[in-house]
C-alpha cells in the first residue's frame, strides 16, 4: 500500500476483524493477497516461524482446558501474518509523515521520529543478528544455547552505541523538540478499494459475531 | 590446491559482477574501483553470497577466513580477550602485535576504528588458513600501519592469498594480478610481466613504466629499486 493513512486504517479494520471472528480472519487472509509481494517476503520471515510455535502452543493449553484453540490459533496465526505484511510494506519516513499529519509539528513529529528510529532499530538488530552469524561462521563457530547469552548482550551493547551516536546527531542538527516536516501521501485506485474490503472484512466479522450470539441465545 | 571460479555471475537488480578463473597457492592481487564488486567476489569466494549463476570449487583447500572490510563485524566477544579466544588464538600475542598490552579486559567497541582494525589484523595475522582473502585490510590505517599489512602479508608463503584493494601505495610482494573492470574479473598476468597492462595501475607505477623501467615487484623496495634504475 502506498499511502500510510490507508495503511493504518485498513490494518486497524482488519486487525479488529481478525481477532473478532474466524470469518473476519480468513477474509483477512484473502485480503492479504492483494499485496502479493509483501505477502511472499513475510511467508519467507524467519521470525514469524519463531512466533507461530508460540500461539501453537497457547491454542494447544486452550483446546486442553476446554476453550477454543483451533479459532485462538487461526485468528492470531493471521493477525501475525497481518502485522509482518503490514511491516514489510513500511518505507522509511512513512510513519514520521502519518504521525505529523495526525498531530502536527510538534508532539506529532517527535512521535514520529520516535516510532522510525524504533523500526531502524529493529531493521538494524536484524542485521546486526546477519553480521554476528556471518562472524561466527568465519570463524568456524555455530550459535548455540550457550552462547546465546553473550550475543544478546552485543547485539544490547550495538543497539545502545548507536542510539548514542543517534542522540549526537540529532544534538548536531539542532534538534530539542518538533520538527518541521511536509507529509506527502500518493493513494492508488488498489489503495483505496483494499480500504473499502477492509470495511466490508469488519462488517462480516461484526455480522458472524452476531451471529453467534444469537445462536447463544 | 586451487580455487576455481567457474563462471560466476551475482545479479542485483540491473548491478552484475562476474568471475571466470583459477587462482592457485600465491598472492593475488584484485584491484578495482569503488563499486566494482571487489567486496561481492570476497563474499562470493568465502561462501557468505550465493552467487546467482556458476559454481565456487575448492579444491584442496580445507580451511579459509574472511577479512571484512569494516573490522567490526568480526566482533562477537565482551572484550578483547574474549575476542581474541573467538579466533582460536592466544589473546596476550594478539594484544602484544597490536600494541595493546595490559587491555584485554576493555570492550573492543571502546577503540577507535583504527585501533580495532590494528587488533583484527593481529588476530588474523595467528591464524593459519589454506584460503585467506582479504577485503581491503588497509582501510581506517595510517601509512605505518599499511605498511606492516603488506610486509605481512608478503610473508604468507603457502596456500592462496587473495588480497582486494583499491589501495594506491602500500602493496605485499605480489604473484598473480587481476582486475575488476565494470563488475568483470579480468586476469592480469604474473607479476611483474603483467604490470604495463595493468589497466588501472597507480600514478607512480605507471610513470615507471612510461619511462621503460618495470619493477620486479609492487613492495616498495621494489619500486624504490626501480626508480633508482630509471635515474642511472
Amino acid at each position: 500500500m502506498q499511502d500510510a493513512r490507508l495503511r493504518l486504517f485498513s490494518v486497524l479494520l482488519l486487525s479488529a476483524a481478525t481477532y473478532l471472528s474466524v470469518a473476519g480472519a480468513l477474509l483477512t487472509l484473502f485480503w492479504l493477497f492483494l499485496y502479493p509481494g509483501s505477502l511472499v517476503s513475510t511467508v519467507k520471515s524467519k521470525a514469524l516461524y519463531i512466533l507461530l510455535p508460540f500461539t501453537g502452543i497457547v491454542a494447544l493449553v486452550m483446546q486442553i482446558i476446554g476453550e477454543n484453540g483451533i479459532s485462538y490459533f487461526i485468528r492470531i496465526g493471521i493477525l501475525l501474518l497481518l502485522a509482518f505484511t503490514i511491516f514489510q510494506g513500511w518505507t522509511p519516513g512513512e510513519f514520521l509523515d502519518l504521525a505529523v499529519w495526525l498531530f502536527g509539528t510538534g508532539i506529532g513529529f517527535d512521535i514520529g521520529l520516535a516510532i522510525e528510529l524504533t523500526i531502524q532499530g529493529i531493521k538494524d538488530a536484524d542485521q546486526d543478528w546477519s553480521r554476528v552469524l556471518t562472524a561466527m561462521k568465519l570463524k568456524g563457530m555455530h550459535p548455540e544455547f550457550w552462547n546465546l547469552a553473550s550475543i544478546g548482550f552485543l547485539m544490547i551493547h550495538l543497539r545502545l552505541l548507536r542510539a548514542d551516536d543517534q542522540a549526537d546527531l540529532l544534538t548536531t542538527r539542532g534538534y530539542k523538540s518538533g520538527g518541521s516536516c511536509c507529509p506527502h501521501f500518493e493513494p492508488s485506485n488498489r489503495d483505496i478499494i483494499a480500504s473499502l474490503c477492509a470495511i466490508l472484512i469488519l462488517l462480516v466479522s461484526f455480522t458472524a459475531v452476531r451471529d453467534i450470539f444469537i445462536l447463544m441465545m | 590446491m586451487k580455487l576455481v571460479l567457474d563462471r560466476i555471475i551475482m545479479k542485483r537488480g540491473s548491478w552484475s559482477c562476474a568471475a571466470d578463473g583459477i587462482l592457485v597457492p600465491g598472492i593475488h592481487l584484485i584491484t578495482g574501483r569503488v563499486g566494482s564488486g571487489k567486496t561481492t567476489l570476497a563474499e562470493l569466494i568465502c561462501g557468505l553470497l550465493e552467487p546467482t549463476s556458476g559454481e565456487l570449487v575448492l579444491d584442496g583447500i580445507s580451511s579459509w577466513m574472511l577479512c571484512q572490510q569494516f573490522p567490526e563485524y568480526h566482533v562477537i566477544g565482551a572484550t578483547l580477550e574474549k575476542e581474541a579466544q573467538s579466533y582460536g588464538i592466544v589473546p596476550e600475542l594478539a594484544l602484544d602485535r597490536a600494541g595493546l598490552t595490559g587491555r584485554g579486559g576493555e570492550d573492543p567497541f571502546c577503540l577507535s576504528r583504527g585501533e580495532l582494525r590494528k587488533f583484527q589484523f593481529s588476530c588474523l595475522s595467528l591464524c593459519d588458513r589454506d584460503l585467506f582473502v582479504w577485503d581491503e585490510p588497509y582501510s581506517a590505517l595510517d601509512c605505518r600501519q599499511k605498511q606492516r599489512v603488506a610486509q605481512h602479508l608478503s610473508t604468507r608463503s603457502s596456500g592462496i592469498t587473495i588480497l582486494f584493494t583499491h589501495e594506491q601505495r602500500y602493496f605485499p610482494k605480489t604473484d598473480y594480478l587481476w582486475e575488476m573492470c565494470d563488475g568483470v574479473l579480468k586476469y592480469v598476468g604474473k607479476v611483474p610481466e603483467a604490470l604495463p597492462w595493468w589497466e588501472h595501475a597507480p600514478s607512480h607505477i605507471r610513470f615507471l613504466i612510461g619511462k621503460g623501467v618495470i619493477p620486479a615487484n609492487l613492495t616498495e623496495e621494489d619500486l624504490g629499486e626501480a626508480l633508482c634504475r630509471m635515474q642511472g
